[in-house]
C-alpha cells in the first residue's frame, strides 16, 4: 500500500479495480490526532491502516535524561484523561528497582485516584462512542457534565484538574484534605443516579443495540494472538485484569470482580466500559471507607536495589507496562513504554481480514476500542 | 491440547532442560521470568515459549549498549494459562544489527517490530511492513540518525524556552 497521497489536500485516492482510499484524519472529528487509510468500495472496507504518530513527543528518550521525579511530568502527558493510571506503572517499576513498598495509607489514597480517573476516562469514551456510533449528541453531552464532579474532587485532592503529578515513587505528595470523603460519597451516590439514566437512553436501549451489535466481532484466540488489551481484551471473553492478576496499590484489599462479556463485538466493548464504571463507584467506596491512618510517603533508598524491572497497571484503556534498565544511577538508562492503545491500534488494522466491514460501521468499530493517539504515540 | 499451570520457577527448569547451556535466568520472581539466550536459539525458544501457552507478546524493543558493541532485544510474553511473563532477550552486534523477524510467531510483535526498526536502527529480517511509524514523514536516517540509540544528539531538539535537563 502507498502511504502518501500525492496531493496532500486530496482526501480519496483512487485505486485500481474500482477502490479507493478514504483517508479519515488527521483532521477529522472521528479520527483524533491521527489518520485512519480505509480502502473502500463505497460500501465494504477492505483494509484499515492505522497511521499514528502524529504526536510523538520520544518519552522515552526524553525518560533517559530525567530523574525518577523529574520523569513523572512528561510521563502524564501520554494521556490527559488518564493521568494517574498511566503513571502507576512507572511509578510500580521504580518501586521495584528500589525495593520500596509504599505505606498503606498512600496505597489506598492511589486507589481512589486511579479509579476516580477510570470512571472519568471511561466516561469520555462513552461519549464519544455514542457520537461515534450516531447517536444523539446529548449523551457525549451528559457524560462530558458528569465527569465534572469528578474532576472538583481531584481538583480538591491534587490541586489541578488533571496532569496531577501526585504519585511518587514511594507514595503519594500530600494527604486527603479535610471533608473529602463526603464529597466523595456524594459523587458517587449522584453518579449512581445518572447511570441508571444512562441505561434507559442509550446503553440498553434498541437502537443502539441494533446500531453496534454485531459489528467488528473479535474472537478470543484472536484477541489474544494479536494482543488486544483492557476492556477490549475482556469483552471477548478473556478474564484478564491487572488490578486483580497482578495486584497492586490496595486492590488485593479490596473486593471486586472482573467485567466480561462474551460477544466481542463493538457493543460488547463499550457495555463493558460502562459495567467498569459501576465496579470502579464500588471501589472507591470501599477504599475510602477503609482507609488506614499513617504516613503517606517513604523516601527512596539511595541506589536501586535490582537493574531491571517489568511493572504492569491496568489503566482506563488497558494494560500499560514499563520496562526499566539501570545501570545504577539516579536516571534509568532504558525505559520502554507498552501502553495499550499501541496495541488496539493493531487489533484495529486486523479487523477487516477476519470480517466484514462496512464503511459506516468504522467509526463506532474504532471508537469501541476507545484508542487514544497520544497514548500510542508517546 | 491442555496445559498444566506452572509457575515461572518451573518454566525455568524446563527451558534449563531444553536449551541447557545456551541459556541464562537473569532474574526469577514470583511473576515474572527474565532469562538471555543467544540470537541462534531465540526463535527456538519462542517457539518452545509458544508451544507451552505463551500466546501474547506485551512488550517488545531494544536497548544499545555501546560500550558493549551490542543492541539488546528484548520480548515480554504474557501466558493466558500461567498468568506471568516471560522476559526473553538476546543480543545481536551492533555493527550490523539485524534479526529475523518473531511476528510468525507472535502476531501482535508487528508494530513494535517496526518501532524497534526505526528508532534502534535495527535491520528486522522478513518483516512485511517496514516503514515510517512514529518519526517525522521526512526524517533522514543519515543526517538525523536513530533516536533510542545512546550517540544520538537530542541537543538539536531541545525546546526554544529554555534547556529543562
Amino acid at each position: 500500500m502507498h502511504r502518501y497521497l500525492t496531493d496532500p489536500f486530496q482526501e480519496i485516492e483512487e485505486v485500481e479495480g474500482g477502490l479507493f482510499k478514504l483517508n479519515i484524519g488527521p483532521q477529522h472529528p472521528i479520527s483524533g490526532q491521527g489518520r485512519f487509510i480505509v480502502l473502500t468500495d463505497g460500501e465494504l472496507v477492505y483494509d484499515i491502516e492505522v497511521d499514528i504518530g502524529y504526536s510523538h513527543r520520544g518519552i522515552e528518550k526524553i525518560l533517559e535524561y530525567k530523574n525518577y521525579i523529574q520523569a513523572v511530568v512528561p510521563l502524564e502527558r501520554m494521556v490527559m484523561l488518564d493521568t494517574s493510571n498511566i503513571l502507576m506503572g512507572f511509578v510500580r517499576a521504580v518501586e521495584e528497582l528500589y525495593g520500596v513498598e509504599p505505606p498503606p495509607r498512600a496505597n489506598y489514597i492511589r486507589t481512589i485516584i486511579n479509579e476516580l480517573n477510570r470512571i472519568s476516562s471511561h466516561l469520555y469514551a462513552l461519549g464519544l462512542y455514542a457520537e461515534s456510533a450516531g447517536w444523539n449528541p446529548a449523551v457525549f453531552i451528559w457524560t462530558t457534565v458528569d465527569r465534572e464532579p469528578i474532576l472538583d474532587i481531584l481538583e480538591m485532592i491534587t490541586g489541578a484538574r488533571w496532569s496531577h503529578s501526585f504519585f511518587i515513587p514511594g507514595g503519594v505528595r500530600a494527604d486527603l484534605p479535610n471533608g473529602i470523603k463526603e464529597r466523595i460519597l456524594d459523587t458517587m451516590d449522584f453518579l449512581e443516579r445518572r447511570l441508571e439514566v444512562y441505561e434507559d437512553a442509550w446503553i440498553y436501549n434498541e437502537t443502539f443495540r441494533m446500531r453496534t451489535e454485531g459489528v467488528g466481532v473479535l474472537p478470543r484466540d484472536k484477541a489474544i494472538e494479536w494482543g488486544a488489551a483492557g476492556p477490549s481484551l475482556r469483552a471477548s471473553g478473556v478474564k484478564y485484569d491487572t488490578r486483580l492478576n497482578e495486584p497492586y496499590s490496595a486492590y488485593p484489599e479490596l473486593d471486586f470482580k472482573i467485567v466480561t462479556h462474551t460477544a466481542g463485538d463493538a457493543y460488547a466493548r463499550g457495555w463493558v466500559r460502562f459495567e467498569e464504571i459501576k465496579v470502579s463507584i464500588d471501589l472507591v467506596r470501599q477504599a475510602i471507607e477503609n482507609i488506614p491512618k499513617g504516613p503517606v510517603k517513604k523516601a527512596l533508598p539511595p541506589r536501586p536495589v535490582k537493574q531491571e524491572a517489568l511493572a504492569r497497571a491496568e489503566t482506563a484503556r488497558g494494560e500499560i507496562n514499563f520496562y526499566i534498565y539501570t545501570e545504577g544511577r539516579d536516571k534509568p538508562y532504558r525505559v520502554k513504554i507498552s501502553p495499550a492503545s499501541f496495541r488496539n491500534f493493531f487489533v484495529i488494522e486486523q479487523m477487516p481480514k477476519i470480517q466484514e466491514i462496512k464503511l459506516a460501521d468504522v467509526p463506532p468499530l474504532i471508537y469501541s476500542f476507545d484508542p487514544w493517539f497520544l497514548d500510542a504515540d508517546r | 491440547m491442555r496445559l498444566k499451570r506452572m509457575d515461572p520457577k518451573r518454566l525455568s527448569e524446563l527451558l534449563k532442560d531444553r536449551f541447557g547451556e545456551r541459556i541464562t535466568i537473569t532474574s526469577l520472581e514470583e511473576r515474572r521470568l527474565f532469562f538471555k539466550v543467544d540470537y541462534e536459539i531465540a526463535h527456538d525458544v519462542a517457539r518452545f515459549l509458544k508451544e507451552n501457552g505463551f500466546d501474547m507478546a506485551i512488550t517488545m524493543g531494544g536497548t544499545d549498549f555501546p560500550k558493549r558493541n551490542v543492541i539488546e532485544i528484548f520480548y515480554g510474553v504474557w501466558s493466558s494459562t500461567h498468568d506471568f511473563v516471560a522476559f526473553m532477550k538476546f543480543d545481536i552486534s551492533r555493527e550490523n544489527p539485524r534479526f529475523r523477524t518473531f511476528i510468525d510467531i507472535w502476531p501482535a510483535v508487528h508494530n513494535y517490530e517496526r518501532e524497534t526498526w526505526e528508532l534502534l536502527g535495527v535491520d528486522v529480517e522478513g518483516h512485511p511492513r517496514l516503514k515510517l511509524l512514529l518519526l517525522p514523514d521526512d526524517w533522514s536516517f543519515e543526517e538525523e540518525g536513530y533516536p533510542l540509540r545512546k550517540d544520538f544528539d537530542s541537543s538539536r531538539y531541545r525546546s526554544p524556552w529554555g534547556d529543562e535537563t
